[in-house]
């Protein structure tokens, strides 16, 4: 008799969110976990033996962390490198992402061709970094196009080695992470601020504020959880940073290493000799830095904005 | 019950596995390479058996991607029917049980192939495991109309008796460089003459990185050279150097084998802009070889006697090897083949302005050593040389750039022991 009591649609929710978290356990907790388990053995190959796994516990933290002759930590001048690239890239992008954004959604401005311009500035994330890299690459060799530029121009004798210098290098990578991902946040923002009540714009206008002022008093703030998700995304992303690096420099992160990001580090130990052990050591850094960042973003980006 | 059901699947796996066979009307083997230069020869001279097909897989070797595909498969039972090999890293599968005697599977008659190929593929007990169908001296490439002018004469003789020694040499940079020319396009130009004729390997028997007096002159050499502008700070295949190998290029030396002026120099990449005919071969300074391509038997394979014949056929068979020296531009792993076209007062290098290069290649084989190898080589090399491009460059300090490469090889090998 009490079983028909009431009809349960909870259960129907829970079977819904059930794929999600059955591919997440699979693909990405039970990676994640035999990573960190992966972290505490001496794992690798030598040749075609293989050696290990042995567990040593800390060790290959303890590596990692071991200052060179010259006292420096390789890991902490990688993530120094990381962060450096990421800011050069990240800043500009979230600031002209946020400018467009306001621009191609604001009713004065009432821009023509809008989709012309949001597939265009979309495009660059369209074509693989690698390819993007290898023409940055061909661009700016010493004998590509922008050296002959210069040359014939006369601007400088000799050709201008791009890829050797630590400043030309980060810029290029900087540029490159920046027009590819632009247009990315850009629609990201748009959406956001489509997403805020056309009234109150119009309830601002009507009380004679200004455009700074909307968009500090009024944008800003209904943006943030939208931006808050934009900059932790950039972040892990460039906590990530890759693809770019690695082709611009064909993996040795020129010059002197000062490209060198932490992802580059992992792969070369994870190449030719397959260490697990010290691969999955920077990759338990890597999250710890990751999540502990994500978590100081959220906290400061959204507490000001919270009633 | 267990058992029925182990024959069940059984058979249904036999059944899957013949029907695919009979579908595609016989087997497949599979080779493995890192280019399609010998899977070209391959194609064109060996004749299959009915219904036998090659499924080649085809990695690119830079970076050691090549070897991390290959030794992937080879740990993971995968199966392999025959691998490519270069001399920086052909040891590692050598020295160890994924290859097997080649003897054993039909391949016996190695009297007309060059002794340090034969000794490439050969075990610590001097088991052969594999044959290569290519022998790769290096010699001196050398300008003519450039050598006209600062050595008087572009007769590979005389200009050979100008730069026989690394003195010599050295000094011949210098009038060079006074005529405004380039002595060598790259600062590694001249690793390979020096780093063949080491007297010690990569590593020693407790695994200690050693640098060996011919790494050192090399690295001493390439400092002055750099200083004195002699050479350029390009990497050995970068476009820098390419440009130098073109009639408007300004250097007179470059270094490599048969291969390498036939298919990578300038000429090969863009013939309008090359200047072919203006170039000439000599054994120059120091006897070398550079690459190589070996073909190995790996020890899974069920298919032996195929590959046993394809060995065969690329350094016995007469009529292929000619072939692979007339239409192929290549030399030979065939001494009667190679001494036939060298006597051929007919036969010459267009590119090299009619010069026998056949005959050149010949007279430097017995100079070439096969010793000091390691199964690091490949990526030691490279990382040296790249690591110190950096100081060449003047980007860095040599203590830093040696640091660097350091640092490099405790990444790819955690086994070799660093020097304190």
């Amino acid at each position: 008799m009490r079983k028909h009591k009431g009809v349960s649609y909870a259960k129907w929710g829970y079977i819904f969110i059930i794929p999600f978290f059955v591919v997440y356990i699979l693909f990405t907790l039970v990676p994640q976990l035999t990573t960190f388990y992966n972290a505490f053995f001496e794992n690798y190959r030598s040749g075609l033996k293989q050696i290990g796994p042995n567990y040593v516990g800390f060790d290959n933290f303890i590596k990692l962390f071991t200052p060179d002759k010259s006292g420096s930590i390789g890991m902490i001048k990688y993530f120094g490198n990381t962060v450096i690239l990421w800011v050069l890239g990240a800043v500009p992008q979230v600031a002209v992402a946020l400018l467009l954004a306001v621009f191609f959604t604001s009713y004065r401005l009432n821009i023509k061709g809008q989709q012309f311009f949001k597939t265009v500035i979309y495009m660059p994330n369209l074509i693989m970094a690698a390819a993007f890299s290898m023409l940055f690459f061909t661009l700016f060799s010493p004998i590509g196009p922008i050296n002959q530029i210069i040359l014939s121009s006369g601007w400088a004798d000799k050709a201008v080695d791009f890829l050797g210098m630590r400043v030309s290098v980060r810029l290029l990578i900087s540029l490159m992470n920046f027009l590819m991902w632009f247009g990315n946040t850009t629609i990201l923002l748009m959406a956001g601020i489509q997403g805020i009540d056309q009234c109150l714009f119009e309830a601002a206008d009507i009380d004679g504020a200004n455009s700074l002022q909307v968009f500090f008093r009024v944008t800003l703030p209904l943006l943030a959880p939208i931006l808050v998700y934009t900059v932790i995304t950039a972040m892990i992303g460039g906590l990530q940073m890759f693809d770019v690096p690695q082709v611009l420099t064909n993996g040795k992160g020129t010059p002197d290493r000062t490209s060198f990001t932490m992802v580059m580090y992992l792969n070369n130990y994870l190449g030719t000799s397959k260490n697990y052990g010290m691969a999955g050591a920077i990759s338990v850094v890597l999250f710890i830095i990751s999540a502990s960042l994500s978590l100081v973003v959220y906290k400061t980006l959204s507490r000001p904005y919270k009633n | 019950m267990k058992k029925v059901l182990a024959l069940v699947l059984a058979a249904i796996m036999v059944f899957a596995v013949a029907s695919v066979a009979m579908a595609e009307g016989g087997k497949t083997l599979k080779f493995y390479a890192w280019n399609e230069e010998f899977k070209g020869f391959f194609e064109k001279y060996y004749t299959l058996p009915e219904g036998v097909t090659v499924e080649w897989v085809i990695v690119p070797s830079d970076n050691g991607a090549y070897q991390d595909k290959l030794d992937t498969d080879l740990l993971n039972g995968e199966q392999v029917d025959m691998f490519l090999a270069e001399a920086d890293y052909i040891l590692k599968y050598v020295d160890s049980d994924y290859t097997q005697d080649i003897t054993a599977a039909g391949v016996t008659d190695f009297s007309n192939a060059y002794e340090y190929t034969v000794k490439a593929a050969s075990d610590a007990n001097g088991v052969v495991k594999g044959v290569s169908f290519q022998c790769c001296p290096s010699a001196l490439i050398y300008r003519r109309s450039i050598a006209k002018d600062v050595l008087g004469t572009d007769d590979p003789a005389e200009v050979q008796a100008k730069l026989d020694s690394w003195e010599k040499f050295n000094a011949v940079a210098a009038e060079a460089k006074a005529k405004g020319y380039y002595m060598t396009a790259s600062f590694a130009e001249t690793y390979r003459p020096f780093s063949n004729n080491c007297t010690s390997a990569w590593v020693d028997e407790n695994n200690n990185l050693v640098f060996d007096a011919q790494i050192e002159a090399w690295a001493d050499q390439t400092d002055e050279f750099i200083k004195n502008e002699y050479t350029l700070t390009a990497g050995i295949w970068d476009d820098e150097k390419t440009a130098q190998m073109f009639a408007d290029g300004k250097t007179m030396c470059f270094f490599g084998p048969a291969w390498y002026f036939n298919f990578c120099m300038g000429n090969a990449q863009d013939p309008e802009k090359g200047c072919s005919g203006d170039w000439a071969i000599c054994e120059g300074p120091a006897a070398h070889f550079w690459g190589g391509t070996w073909l190995l038997m790996p020890a899974g394979t069920e298919n032996a006697d195929i590959v046993a014949d394809i060995m065969n056929t690329f350094i016995n068979n007469e009529e292929v090897c000619s072939k692979l020296v007339s239409e192929e531009k290549q030399f030979s792993n065939n001494k009667a083949v190679n001494a036939k076209f060298a006597a051929d007062e007919s036969y010459g290098s267009e590119f090299l302005g009619g010069q026998n290069d056949i005959a050149v290649f010949a007279a430097m084989t017995d100079n070439i050593k096969w010793e000091n190898h390691t199964i690091y080589d490949q990526l030691l090399n490279e990382g040296l040389q790249n690591n110190l491009q950096e100081y060449f460059k003047g980007n860095v300090d040599k203590e830093t750039a040696m640091a660097n490469f350091f640092k490099y090889v405790a990444e790819k090998y955690p086994d070799i022991v660093l020097p304190e």
